[in-house]
């Protein structure tokens, strides 16, 4: 079996707040000079992933979009914790591109990889959080998608997948090839690699591609109709109300407050 | 000389990092308050590759350089000075010397168990009568039916309950002083050796520190390390490695000081601002961040300088010396600036301190780390 997992590289999500900049140029995050990490859940995909190579030796190939340089750290990480290969579309504008705009370009380079079963991205990155993309490259590459994954199984030699929902999880059978967005549980905390690992991990090899490598499925409208117009930073407030009267008053409007607060 | 650490330096750093903060940090007040010894943990590090770093894959370990090995031993002794002294000890005080002196049968014997964990290696060479002078040890080594007997008892073993291996110095020789001690790998199986006395100690709580008793313990004549007499120059060239890993192991007590010193004062009010921004406290930090920037400097040059196989002892000695002080100075300051609250158990102050006061005693106190440096300098000039 033939894995891919997505990687996206973000500024580290427990960066202090006072490290925390926007660009009011371009609406985005500012990146230089703060250490960048594998989006939280990407993390748990590879995990996932791994698992599978350990478990029924399949083939990890990792695939990130970004500049060459700034996407070194997430590549030799991955490769050191167990992924076989890696692919790097070289492009400087990923970190700006939308999640549409993503996904097209991550369809191109997986068509390009050839023979793939298993397509895994994180469910939603740490920076943007659109939970756009798993589904749209999906799309683009006409197989199956399940988000909210957090367990591969399989039964009776077909994959099932355990896919979280609100009060429970669903088991849902995949046929493959087929794209899933990993969640996280405890069974796919991202392992850490072993001190030789990330020595053999410069060993591997590495491809790098060129977006002009890529040949992208024809659409109207590459942003996709998506457009930031402004990003603010939220600005905390704490107000607070005092409650009086007896005990028993005193609840009924202590959960009502809760209620309307859809704290409860 | 590059200061700055390679790609891969910084993946180790950040792995052992993270490691320290998932396995060690949640657990460490209550190892040291318990004196529990931390073997789960132990497993997961040898897991990762950290009991054998510098010992090449062809034996089992993870074939890293010694730049690797101290900012390994940085991030252990932030998070636990008394974890990082059990990794540091097999480390660099058991796998080296077998590397270096050992044969290649026995190479093939050990490194491999102490690498992936399975054997713990522990050091004996002090005795009740022979601390800094460590060359005057009295332990007996008899050579009769073609094997070793050998006879004393060492004391202040790291590790001594739990190890398996035993890296043994004794007189074999008529001649005094070094040149009439040999060194041994004494298994613990072995006939005649026990484990004494455990010490009750201020810090680095969840190591054991104990006597090893030999009495009339019989050592195989292949377990002879190195060569008859050669014992005390390997003790000697051992510690030089040793203080590089103590050294390191201070820095990483020394910043676990300082990060929590920095914190605290960023967020203590009095007098209706920041603690941080009075002056006094200000310039304490500022003094600790730069004693410790300097500390590791030291240990980073004696580490490099051990790696290419250049004489280290007068390097190794003021990494150590200065890093150890560095460590208590910073642990005492900061303790200041939580007050009471430094005070209590309720902060890991009060744990850094006493943890950061082992770092000037053993692998040679401060004293002989001074007198290296100046037999060193005077020899020199």
């Amino acid at each position: 079996m033939n894995v891919v997992v997505c990687l996206k590289q973000v500024v580290d999500p427990e960066l202090p707040a006072k490290d925390f900049a926007m660009d009011p140029g371009t609406q985005r995050q500012v990146r230089e000079g703060r250490p960048l990490v594998i989006s939280t859940y990407d993390e748990n995909a590879l995990e996932v992933a791994l698992q599978l190579k350990d478990a029924s030796g399949a083939g990890v190939k990792v695939l990130t979009l970004g500049a060459q340089a700034a996407v070194g750290d997430a590549i030799r990480l991955a490769l050191a914790m167990g992924a076989d290969e890696a692919v790097v579309v070289d492009d400087a504008l990923a970190p700006e591109r939308a999640g549409a705009e993503k996904a097209r370009m991550l369809a191109a380079a997986i068509r390009r990889m050839g023979s793939v079963d298993l397509i895994l991205t994180g469910c939603e990155s740490a920076d943007w959080v659109e939970r756009v993309v798993a589904p749209l490259l999906a799309e683009d590459l006409g197989v199956a998608c399940v988000t909210f994954v957090s367990r591969i199984e399989s039964r009776d030699g077909a994959p099932v997948v355990r896919r979280m929902v609100e009060d429970g999880h669903h088991l849902v059978e995949v046929r493959l090839p087929a794209v899933l967005s990993i969640t996280s549980d405890e069974s796919n905390r991202p392992r850490l690699p072993k001190v030789k690992d990330i020595m053999a991990a410069k060993r591997k090899p590495v491809q790098t591609w060129a977006p002009a490598d890529l040949v992208l499925t024809a659409t109207s409208d590459p942003a996709s109709g998506v457009e930031v117009r402004q990003v603010v930073v939220p600005e905390r407030t704490s107000r607070c109300e005092f409650l009086t009267g007896e005990p028993p008053e005193l609840v009924e409007a202590l959960v009502q407050r809760l209620r309307d607060q859809k704290l409860l | 000389m590059s200061v700055l650490p390679s790609d891969e330096h910084r993946m180790i750093q950040s792995t052992v990092r993270e490691f320290a903060t998932r396995e060690l940090l949640p657990i460490a007040a209550d190892l040291d308050q318990n004196c529990r010894f931390p073997r789960e943990a132990l497993t997961r590090a040898a897991d990762l590759g950290l009991m054998g770093m510098t010992v090449p894959e062809e034996y089992g370990g993870a074939g890293m350089d010694m730049m690797a090995y101290v900012l390994a031993q940085e991030e252990l002794a932030r998070a636990c000075a008394g974890f990082q002294a059990i990794v540091g000890v097999n480390n660099s005080l058991v796998c080296e010397p077998i590397l270096r002196w050992g044969s290649e049968e026995q190479k093939r014997r050990y490194l491999p168990d102490l690498a992936a964990g399975r054997r713990l290696g522990c050091y004996c060479l002090t005795e009740p009568t022979s601390g800094s002078d460590a060359m005057s040890l009295r332990t007996s080594a008899v050579h009769r039916d073609g094997q070793w007997h050998l006879s004393g008892t060492k004391i202040f073993v790291t590790s001594g309950a739990e190890a398996d291996l035993c890296l043994v110095y004794a007189r074999s020789e008529r001649e005094p002083g070094a040149r009439g001690i040999s060194a041994f790998l004494v298994e613990k199986s072995f006939p005649g050796i026990s484990v004494g006395k455990a010490e009750k100690k201020l810090g680095i709580r969840c190591t054991s520190t104990t006597e090893i008793v030999l009495d009339d313990c019989r050592v195989p004549e292949e377990n002879l390390l190195g060569e008859r007499g050669q014992g005390g120059r390997i003790a000697l060239a051992t510690l030089d490695g040793g203080r590089i890993s103590v050294a390191a192991q201070a820095v990483g007590i020394a910043r676990a000081c300082l990060e929590e010193a920095a914190a605290y004062a960023q967020q203590r009010q009095q007098f209706g601002r920041p603690i941080g921004e009075f002056q006094a406290v200000r310039w304490t930090l500022a003094d600790a961040a730069t004693r410790l920037e300097a500390a590791r400097l030291l240990t980073h040059r004696a580490a490099d300088l051990r790696q290419r196989g250049l004489p280290c002892a007068r390097e190794a000695a003021m990494a150590k010396v200065f890093a150890s002080e560095t460590a208590m100075w910073t642990a005492h300051k900061a303790v200041q600036i939580f007050g009471g609250y430094g005070y209590t158990q309720d902060y890991p102050l009060e744990r850094y301190f006493r943890d950061a006061k082992i770092t000037e005693i053993y692998e040679g106190t401060s004293e002989i780390q001074r007198l290296v440096i100046a037999r060193n300098l005077l020899a020199r000039s």
